[in-house]
Order: structure tokens, then sequence, then C-alpha cells
């Protein structure tokens, strides 16, 4: 590779950053309405993306555990419960395995 | 003005970021490891100063290992980065400022920076604080954070030090991060029940296309997105 084609690609991973945050005008009521909705699904689907190898087999069962206890400690809504019970979650899983 | 007030509202983003770039430092080590043998050291520490994308970096490191011409490696870069476009339309939304300023908080935006900074901006809404100035703040500190970790990451691994023993713990902070962020954004049932069908996308989509993997988050957000609220 050489250096022109990574100022290439640099100028194309930053040209999509800042095209929808700074150079697209502001979204109309309907979008924005859409856009809301869509942070927690994204964020779901990129845990789910985790759990998945590139040949589209599951991860293996200490990262599952460690996904299946920040799942349990969803309720409490607080991203360090999550952190801790995903440990946990995490350290059984390896003690199990 | 005194500085007080801002390095008490750093501090809990930095907390927060911690585990994520602690992370991102292992797997810019493991990147730095693996790049250094096919981009060669000074390309592979400028392609971290200068992309900033873990995903991207990989995938072209694979390419260009591979062979492939400088179009194919273009097209990844495009293909790849479409979910940016997405990312950057919800932050919009709800960041003010000059568009300078969003200009230059663009190059820390990850998906990382951006759960982040919405997960700070439903906060501030609850606490009646100024949620753009939060919002802000969030992605520059924490993308500041990331962005160190993934030199000082990259730069390790291209030195040769050994980190593949840490790849699984480091491999596991993704998910249970998102997992948080995603039950923080959820603020109605109904926010749930969309982060409930986009996550079974995204499986079907990774298990079935695991070529689309990358994208499939995005792709599964936008689809489960669209309908609107009942009521």
């Amino acid at each position: 590779m050489s250096s022109l084609l990574l100022a290439a690609i640099a100028l194309v991973t930053y040209g999509s950053r800042v095209a929808a945050l700074a150079l697209l005008p502001r979204p109309g009521p309907r979008i924005e309405a859409v856009l809301s909705r869509m942070p927690a699904p994204i964020f779901a689907g990129l845990a789910t993306v985790t759990l998945v190898t590139g040949d589209g087999a599951l991860v293996g069962g200490p990262i599952l555990g460690a996904a299946i206890g920040a799942l349990l400690a969803t309720p409490a809504r607080s991203l360090l419960a999550c952190l801790l019970a995903g440990g946990a979650g995490y350290a059984v899983a390896a003690l199990a395995g | 003005v005194t500085r007080a007030p801002i390095v008490a509202g750093v501090l809990p983003i930095l907390a927060r970021a911690t585990p994520a770039a602690a992370a991102i430092a292992v797997f810019g080590a493991l990147y730095g490891a693996g790049a250094r043998d096919v981009l060669g050291a000074p390309l592979t520490l400028a392609s971290s100063l200068l992309v900033f994308s873990g995903a991207l970096q990989f995938a072209l490191v694979a390419l260009v290992a591979a062979g492939a011409p400088p179009a194919a490696l273009l097209a990844m870069a495009v293909a790849l980065n479409l979910r940016h476009l997405v990312l950057g339309a919800v932050l919009r939304a709800r960041l003010g400022g000059s568009r300078w300023r969003r200009a230059r908080l663009a190059f820390f935006l990850l998906d990382e920076t951006f759960g982040f900074a919405i997960a700070e901006g439903n906060a501030a809404e609850r606490e009646g604080r100024p949620v753009a100035a939060a919002m802000a703040r969030t992605v520059q500190v924490s993308g500041g954070l990331c962005y160190t970790a993934w030199q000082a990451g990259t730069l390790v691994g291209v030195l040769g030090a050994g980190v593949a023993s840490m790849e699984r713990v480091a491999a596991a902070i993704f998910p249970v991060l998102f997992i948080g962020l995603a039950a923080l954004a959820a603020s109605r049932p109904s926010h749930a029940v969309r982060a409930v069908a986009a996550a079974a996308l995204t499986a079907a989509i990774a298990i079935g296309l695991p070529e689309l993997r990358v994208i499939a988050p995005i792709a599964a957000g936008v689809v489960v997105a669209l309908p609107g609220d009942r009521g």
C-alpha cells in the first residue's frame, strides 16, 4: 500500500465521519424522530455482532458468559453494573469451561 | 473561569471510557504486530494516526496481504465507513455548536464514542443539564482517550510486544459495553423491543452473510427504527 493510497483511505474515512455530523443540514422532524429511535437498536446490534465470529459461528464460552452477565444486569440501567456483571459472567464461564 | 467544573465534568467521562480504551489498546497492539509485517512500521503507524478505525484497518491489512488492488482497498473503505453517516446523523440531531466545531469532533466518531455521547446526552436530559454541550464534551474526551489508546497499542505492537494472551479478555469488553449502552439508551419499552429485534436481525445477517457483518448493526438499527411508535 502506498502513502498516497493511505491518504485517500484516511480522507474517505474522515469524509464519512464529517459528512453527516458537520456538512449535511440538520434533518427534519420526521427524520429526527426515526433517528431518535436508532441508538438502542444500534447498540444491541453492535453487541450481537461482537458475539459472532467472521465465519458466522458463536464466540467462545467466556465472552458469551460476559454478555449473559451484562444482559442480566440491564434492568439496573447502569453501565457500571453491566461491566461488573459482565466480568462476573466471564469469570464464571471461564471457571466452568 | 475556574477549571474545577471542567475537570469535574471530564473525570466521569474518562472513568466510563477507560475500559473501552484499555480494550482498544490491546487490539491496537494486535493490529500493530500484524500490520508491521504487511505494511511496514512507518505505514502501520501512519495508518493508525490518520485512519483511526480498527475494523477498517484490520480489513485493509488482510486485503493487502492477499494482494488486492488499490480499488478494492478504497471500495472496502467506502463500504465499512457507510455506518458513520448514520451515526453522524443521529448525533447531529442533538449536537449543537458551529460547523467547524462539529467537523473537529467528527474525527473522533467511533461506535464507542457515539455510545458514550448518547448515554451522556440522555443523562443530561434527565438532569436538566445542557444536552449538546455534554454530548460534545463526551465525544471529545472519550475520543481523545480512545485515540491515544489506539496509537499506544499500535506502537506497542509494532515494537513487538506480545499481548495475544489478553485478546480474549479485551474481546469480552465490547459486547458488555454495548449491552450496557443499549440498556442506557432504551428510555422507553418500545426502544427495548426494537433493540431485541435489531439484535435478532443482526445475528441473522452476521451468521447468514458473514461478509456483511460489519454493516449489519447499522442496517438492522435503521430497519427497526423506521416504524413509528403506536399511540
